[in-house]
Formats: C-alpha cells, structure tokens, sequence
C-alpha cells in the first residue's frame, strides 16, 4: 500500500467525494469529517514512513500516461512538499470539522473534498503536465466555493480569481512546451518529467525567458505585486471556509512551485532575477502593510498580512541558499498555520454578528476572554514573535537574503516590524476598553466545535515555535540537495558565486536552527 | 471509327468507392421504404442509418487495413485517392454522424425528423462529404462539396422556426458565393497547369519554380475566401451565428464538426504545398487570418447574451485555432487538427446536445431565444447532474484540464512551439484565456445565480433515453479522453505522416 500511497491520497477524497452523493446531507458533516480524518491519517503515514536522511523523491509512482509525447503519470514526494501535504490534509479536516451552518452543506463538503484531491495532486506531481493538470483544476472548485457562499459580489470575485489564474496558467503552459522541446532536441525524446529536466541545463538567455513565462503563472498565484489584485476580493468575498484554504494552502502552490521549477531549473535567471523579485517582495511588506492598515473590515486586515507575509516566503526563496529557501518553506507552513487560524477566528466573530466591521466591536476580551487568548496567541504568532512558528521562519528567510544583501534585508527586516502596528491597532479596536455596542454584550465565547478546530492550531504554533526540527530537519536535507543541484547546473560566474555549494553551508544551517529556538 | 474503351475492372480499385457508396445506398433505401409504407416511426429510420453508417464505418476501416499495409491507394481512373488525411476525416465524419443521427429521437416531436427525407437527405450529405474529402481532383472536391451542402441546406430549413428559413436562405446564399469563388479559383488554377489534380498543380507550380506568381496568388486568394465561407474564418463568418441560431441544436452542434473537418482537409491539401513553396505572402495572410478568427470570435462570443450564439463563436474562435495547423504545417500540427478535431466532436456534440436537451416545443411568451444564459439560472438546484454535465463540457471547451480538449491543446501549442511559431504559441495561449471568460459564465449561471422565478423553466424537457446515451458517451469521452490519447496520438500521427503530410 505504500508504493501507491500517494495516489491514495490524491483520489481518495475524490473518490469519497463522490460516494457523497449518495449520502443524506444531515450525516454529510460527520461523513467529510471521517474521510478528512482518514486522510490526515494517512498524510500522517506518509510522514512517520518517510526517510528524513534522503534528500531525493520518495514513494515514487510512475505510469505511462501519453507515452508518445513524454507524459507521464510520475509521483513522489521528498522533504520539501510532505510537510505541504500534511497542511493540505490537515486544513481540510478542520475546515469540513468547524464548518458551521452553511446552506447546502452537502455540496459544499463535497467540493472540499475535489479541491483537497487537487492540492494535493499539485504537491505530489513530479510530471510537468500531471501538476498542470491538478493546478488548473484547483481553480474549479474553489470558483465554484467562492460563487456560491461567498458575499454580495461573490460571482465578480469568483470570476475574477479564476481568470486571472487561468491567463496567468496558461503562459506558463507555454513554458513547459518549450522546456518539453528543449528537452526533446537535447536527448531525441519528449519528456515533462521534472526529475528529467533538472538533468538539462540550458544557456542563460533560454533560461531568462522560460522563467519568466513560469513566473507569470506562479507570481500571480502567490501573488506577487502588482499580479495580487484579485486576492483581496476573493477573500473578502469568500465565505470563513474558502479563505481557509486559500491562505493556507492554495496561495503556497505559487511559493512551491517557484522552488519546485524556477530554482533547479533556471538558476542562472534566477540570481538574475533575484533582486527585482526581492524589491517585489519589499514592496509587497510594506505596501500590503500600509494597505492593511487602513481597513475597517478585520478580514481584509487579515488578508493583506498574508499577502505581506507571502513576501517574506518569497524572499526567502529567492535568497538562493539553503537557509533562506528552508525558511521560505518553514514559513509557509507556519504561514499556512497561522493565517488559517486568523481567518477560522474572523469567522468566528463573523457567526456570531455577521459582520465583520472592527467598528462593531470593542472590548471583546471582555465578553470572550478564551476568544481574545486565542485570537491573541496567533497575532503574536503572525508578527512573528520569538517562540512561535513564525519565527522560525521568517528569521532563517531573512538570514537567507542577509547573504546577498545586507541592505534589502534590513529593509524587509523593519517593514515587518513596521507590518505588525496594523495586527496590534486591529487587536486594540476590536479587543481593548469597554464594550460599547449593546450586541457585543452577550456574545457566547468560543464553542467545542471551534475549540476542536482551534487548539490543535495554537499546540502546533508553540510547539513548533519552540522546537521546529522535527519539521526543518527534512526540509533542510532535501533543500540541499536542490542548492547543490543550481550550484552544479549554473552556468554564469555570477550565478556559481551566489548560489553556494552546500557542502561549506551545511554546519552553519545547523548552527542557525539552533539560533532559531 | 472509334476504337472500343478498354478498362480492366481491377484497375479501377471499386473498393476506393466503397465507403461513399454505402451512405448513397442507403439514402436510396430510404426512400425506397417510403415509397412502399409512408408513416412509419422515426426510430426506424433513424436504426436504418445508423445500420449504413455502421457498415460504412466498417468500410472506411477496411481502407484504413488497405492504406497502413500498401499506402496511398489511387482508384476509378485516379480520382479517387485514400490517403490518412481522408480515412482520418472520414472516420470524424461518419464517426460524428453515428452519434448525431440518435438525437432525432427526442422526448418531444419535432416535425422535420418525422419525414423520411430528413434521414436520405442526411446520408446523402455523408456520402457528399466523403467523396470531397477522398480525393485531390478539385471537381470530384467540388461536386462533392456541393452534394453535401445542397443536402444541408434543406436540412436546416426543414427545422420549423422563423428563422430557420432565414437562415438556410443564408446558408444558401453564401454557400453558393463560396462555390463560385472555389469554381474561379479552380479555373485559375487549371488554367496555370493543365490540371485539375492537386498533387498535379503542386508538380507543375514546382518544376517552373512558380514563374507566374501572380497568377498562383490570385487562384489562391479565391481559394482562401471560397474556404474561408466553409470555415468560417472572419471576415467570412458572419453566417455562422445566425445559421446556428436557426438551426436545430443538433444540427448545429453537426454542422460545427463535420462540414469544418470535410473544408479542414481540403485547405490543407491546397494550401499545404503552396506554405511549403515558400511563397511568403501567403503565410502572412494565413498568419493574419488565423490570429484574427481565434481573437476576434472570442471577443464576440464575450458579449452574447444567447448560449448557442455563445457556442457559435466559439466554434469559430475553435476553427480559427486549428486553422494554425495549416499554417504551420508540420507533421506534429497536421496530427494535431486531426486530434483536435477529435476530442473536438466529443466535446461539442455534447454541449449542443444539451441545448438540445434543453429545447422547448414553443417559444413562450417573452422569451427572445431559446438558450438564453438566463434560462440556465440555478440550473444546480433543478436539474443538478444536467448542470454538472454542462460544466464539464464547458470546461472542455474553456481547455481546462483534464478534460478532453485540454491535450488537443497542449498538442497543437506544442506544434507551434516546435516549429518556432513561439509568438503564435502565445496568442493561443491568451485566447485560451479570454475564451474562458465566457464558458464560465454559463458555469456561473448554472451554479451561482437562482433560479428563475416563475418556475416554468424546464431545462431537460427534451431528454429521452437515446439523448442520455448520447451525452454519457460524450462525456465519457471528454472525461477519459486522457486514457486514449496515446493510441489516438501514435495511430493519427502515423496516418499524417504516412500520407506525406
């Protein structure tokens, strides 16, 4: 069972998903609850069967799919992408768990369980076409859970969101046909095997073009400034669920990608990229910071501080070395920890007053004292206090890019100090003084079924923050092997001297963890 | 004295005929069956064609055994030629019309499917189509085009709407223009070259090395637009929406696979050794065109406010998207439109045949069309599997993947790719893009808004068991497409190539 274990977790949400259909929609809740159990059971498995000292592919699968033009059905997972998967598992269980009175319950379950099938479709292909394909279908239910339960402008934001993924998508297929044929003229045969292409290195100015055809369809995803106009409507459009996942998970497709394809494939464009990527993601700080700052809807604030932090992510990946890409990845899935919760806890509120205006509240802690703990316990965590999970990441990010620039570091290092007066001005407006909307007054605190959802979520948060190797140790050998891999493929002298060869590295990654806790 | 005509009947290789024979034969039978017992059931005549398209099928394949064993295969006196390119589009041809002719067969009675002539008329059309596409002698082409087409206009006129009057007029019409036009350009052609043989035309073109260019051109550029009318390919579209509209949504859904295959061929055999003779201005022209039908019907198709008009430009944007195979004309983009056109017809016959489905027997009160997006409000909540199923076939058609028309994309941007079109490849790509705007907006019909108040809105009130079947099979199709794919590619591509293309 563990050779296929990973098209078990890929289709059977899917599968179940289907046999939905056939289930009476008052055990509907109970039904995805079970199935997102069993498969978090099982990513679970994949984690405790996993070999932490490899830093290649494990549990591969390859079937033939289109032999004839070099598709093929090829799996695998190495430390890199487990621990996304284990998050992917992870949130659609709490999500389907706390999912509160939604109309339509059933349908709604059932489209969780398509779009867990796609993410982690996406996280285990190791074929060009076979991610593609679970990429892009990603976007369907997610179109269809933003259009259907979103608010008032619910289908503009739906649509919205998926066109400009798709055009962003369809860019990179052109990408991946070309990489295809360069591949095709080096060796004779047609392949989209990723693991094939690391093998084929390319001249720097092939390199400069297919990673910006990539990088459209991943920037816009992440999404990186400017491309990440259509993230504020579909969060704020989406209902509790969908922003969920959306920040959670299907933002962190954009960031993997990038140190799936972009990184081993075109590392000499990358280091050519890097700085304007790395200005990019400043702005993104501190420009989603500022914007952030001058909501009135708490969930808007939430959801600018994820685009802010997906800067740091990419910052960190861009930093090209072993510290900053395992950060990166460290980050996004304290990233995807944290701002889940953020958005499980707006939804909280949200329940109880349907509205999700600050101006509405004040003095909750008050009224909801294990609510303001909790809500509390995550904002530090999102500002990325020491002890918390956020930290870990975002210090070994910027110790990352501190190598290549001592300047822009510092400047990302203060604009996320500067980002965390929003998280504290939104605590203080909705938290602090008296209570003064006679509504507020008899707001019940957090229920089981939230607290069910909740506590796992601040263990993680602490425990992480506290002692991450369990989780970095994997990342870390395996984003090794991927910087070794760009240090041996570059071809410029530029690229060969920014990109660090591990084997000097290692000691001081180790030495840094340790900084870290 | 006249000295007697001496022909062996083995010479004439009859078994080149065989194929478009059937379909004639069974017209006949038709008929004949009429003539002795009128008022039979349509079921019965829509079994009688199915069971001649059946052996026609089987025809075809036994030429398929003949053509990979001992290649191409000349027949009667050389006109008649089997080659890939014509088993290919004759297995879409006859392959479509075997899942199209059980749509006759709806929940409610519609009058043009209940006359035996509908049925003769469409066999006739099957026959015409074949003999246009089994031979490189542009007359056998001609009449060939001709016999399908007078076939087909009849066709569309015996839907009784209003407009379908109107529209069959206008098929008519510029069906006629698009003969004189192809006629002209024949002439020219002959004229240049003492023949009427494509391959014969390319020889002679090639050994004076195209001395009288702008003769070539002028032949070409009747050619172009005689084809272009077939095609559809802007400017010469503005047909293809109003035809649609008035016909049948069956119909429709046919006439956006199989006359396009039939016209795909024949421009490819035509246009194919003149790319090839490096006559730049041509490439241009074609470059231009193909980028102006995939642009300009998508951006149309944006703004319709009726499904199958909706669906009309998009077959158009459709046909201008395989019209770069032709201009590439490379053996991976000559596979290509053939398996596009595949995984095209699945897709497509599906989705008409849900409008088909969602047909009412009058037009009530109020109602402008037929398939107004609003009609499919809510569709989720009244009929929730029709709603799903449509969805499907619209995200096979917006090319998302993993459905059927997705890997006939991939494919052909591919063959751009490899052929150096990368700036083609890009705007494939980007109207890839726009055009899933308007497929997704009957997804959020279906799925996002309510339903219509008055509740009168039936939206599968057509359905029958033999359209169920219909649908299920396209859907598998476009679901699956992916399983057969790789028989698909290798079998397609070993045709084309086999064939010299």
């Amino acid at each position: 069972m563990l050779d296929h274990i990973l098209s078990i977790l890929i289709f059977f949400p899917a599968l179940a998903g289907v046999f939905g259909f056939m289930i009476h929609k008052d055990g509907m809740r109970a039904y995805g609850t079970a199935v997102a159990a069993i498969e978090f059971a099982l990513s679970l498995w994949l984690w405790f069967a996993f070999d932490s000292t490899v830093s290649g592919m494990q549990f591969m699968e390859n079937i033939p799919l289109v032999p004839a033009f070099g598709i093929n059905y090829i799996l695998g997972v190495d430390g890199i992408s487990l621990f996304i998967i284990i998050l992917a598992a992870f949130f659609t269980m709490i999500g389907i768990a706390s999912l509160t009175d939604t109309p339509n319950v059933k349908n709604m379950i059932i489209t969780l369980l398509f779009l867990q099938m796609t993410m982690i479709g996406v996280f285990a292909a190791l074929d060009a076409i076979v991610f593609y394909v679970f990429w892009e279908l990603s976007l369907v239910p997610m179109l269809y859970i933003i259009g259907a339960w979103g608010g008032p402008l619910r289908i503009y934001a739906s649509v919205k969101f998926f066109l400009y993924t798709f055009a962003g998508s369809l860019v990179m297929l052109v990408g991946m046909l070309f990489m295809a044929y360069f591949f095709y003229q080096a060796t004779g045969v047609w392949s989209f095997a990723i693991l094939d292409w690391y093998r084929l290195i390319l001249p720097e100015s092939f390199q400069l073009w297919l990673f910006a055809a990539f990088f459209i369809g991943f920037a816009i995803k992440v999404p990186m400034f400017p491309f990440h106009t259509w993230l504020p409507y579909a969060h704020g459009q989406a209902p509790t669920i969908g922003s969920v996942i959306l920040a959670a998970i299907l933002l962190k497709m954009g960031t993997y990608a990038f140190i799936r394809f972009s990184l081993p494939l075109f590392p000499d464009a990358s280091v050519f990229f890097m700085f304007p990527i790395a200005i990019i993601a400043i702005i993104m700080i501190i420009y989603t910071a500022m914007v952030a700052y001058a909501q009135e809807d708490v969930k808007q604030v939430v959801a600018y501080s994820s685009v802010s932090h997906m800067g740091v992510i990419v910052l960190g990946t861009f930093a090209l070395n072993v510290e900053g890409i395992s950060g990166s990845i460290f980050l996004m899935i304290a990233h995807g920890v944290v701002s889940g919760a953020l958005f499980l806890l707006v939804g909280v509120i949200y329940d109880r007053r349907h509205t999700k205006l600050m101006s509405e509240f004040g003095g909750l802690a008050h009224v909801m004292p294990r609510y303001a703990t909790i809500f509390g316990l995550m904002l530090m965590a999102s500002v990325g206090m020491p002890l918390t999970i956020n930290f870990v990441g975002e210090f070994l990010s910027l110790l990352g890019f501190y190598q290549q620039s001592h300047i822009l570091t510092l400047l990302a290092g203060i604009a996320i100090i500067v980002g965390a007066i929003y998280m504290l001005a939104a605590y203080k407006k909705m938290f602090f003084g008296d209570v003064t909307n006679e509504k507020n007054k008899n707001l019940p605190d957090v229920s089981k079924r939230e607290l069910l959802a909740l506590i796992p979520l601040s263990i993680i948060t602490v425990w992480l923050g506290i002692y991450p190797k369990p989780i970095l140790g994997p990342i870390n050998t395996s984003v090794e092997s991927v910087v070794q891999l760009m240090h041996n493929k570059a071809t410029t002298q530029e690229a060969k001297s920014r990109i660090p060869s591990v084997i000097t590295i290692t000691h001081g990654t180790q030495a840094s963890a340790k900084e870290a806790h | 004295m006249l000295s007697p005509v001496n022909v062996s009947l083995e010479s004439l290789n009859l078994m080149t005929l065989a194929p478009m024979l059937i379909p004639i034969v069974g017209a006949l039978f038709i008929l004949v069956i009429d003539l002795f017992k009128s008022n039979l059931d349509r079921s019965l005549y829509v079994m009688v064609s199915i069971l001649f398209l059946l052996l026609d099928f089987g025809a075809v394949s036994d030429a398929a055994g003949v053509f990979s064993k001992d290649g191409i295969v000349l027949g009667v006196f050389d006109v008649m030629l089997i080659d890939g390119l014509a088993l290919l589009s004759q297995f879409i041809i006859v392959g479509a019309s075997i899942f199209f002719i059980p749509l006759a067969l709806t929940n409610k009675r519609f009058h043009e499917t209940s006359y035996p002539e509908f049925f003769a008329l469409f066999l006739f059309m099957i026959g015409g189509f074949q003999f246009m596409v089994a031979s490189d002698n542009l007359i056998l082409i001609f009449v060939g085009l001709e016999t399908a087409s007078l076939a087909l206009y009849t066709l569309i006129a015996l839907h009784n709407r209003d407009k379908s009057f109107e529209a069959a007029v206008k098929y008519f019409t510029m069906g006629a223009l698009a003969a004189g036009l192809y006629s002209f350009g024949a002439m020219v052609f002959y004229a240049l070259t003492g023949s009427v043989e494509i391959n014969q035309i390319a020889t002679v073109l090639a050994a004076n090395s195209y001395a009288d260019i702008g003769y070539v051109l002028i032949g070409v550029v009747f050619m172009l637009a005689s084809f272009g009318f077939k095609l559809s390919i802007v400017p010469f579209h503005t047909w293809t929406p109003d035809v649609y509209e008035g016909a049948s949504s069956s119909m429709a859904g046919y006439m956006s696979i199989v006359p396009k295959i039939a016209a795909f061929v024949v421009a490819m055999r035509i246009f194919e050794f003149l790319i090839h003779s490096g006559v730049v201005w041509l490439e241009i022209v074609l470059y231009v065109f193909v980028v102006v039908t995939m642009t300009a019907a998508n951006i149309w198709a944006l703004v319709q406010s009726d499904v199958k008009r909706m669906l009309a430009y998009s077959s158009i944007s459709h046909a201008g998207f395989v019209m770069a195979a032709i201009l590439i004309g490379t053996t991976q983009s000559n596979s290509a439109l053939f398996l596009y056109w595949i995984l095209f017809s699945f897709t497509n016959l599906g989705s008409f045949s849900m409008l088909w489905i969602s047909r009412q027997k009058e037009l009530p009160q109020g109602q402008a069309t037929d398939h107004s997006f609003e009609r499919f409000s809510g569709m989720i909540k009244t009929s929730p599997i029709a709603a799903v199923v449509m969805a499907i076939f619209m995200l096979s058609l917006a090319g998302l993947p993993p459905f059927a028309l997705f890997w006939g994309k991939v494919y052909m941007i591919s063959s751009a790719v490899t052929s150096g079109y990368t700036v083609l490849a890009l705007i494939m790509a980007l109207n890839s893009a726009i055009a899933g705007y308007y497929y997704i907006k009957l997804i959020v019909f279906m799925f996002m808004k309510d339903p219509v108040e008055n509740g009168t809105v039936e939206t599968i009130a057509n359905s029958s068991t033999a359209l169920k079947t219909i649908v299920g099979f396209s859907l598998v199709g476009t679901i699956f497409a992916f399983v057969a794919l790789n028989p698909l590619l290798e079998f397609v591509t070993s045709f084309v190539y086999n064939s010299g293309y």
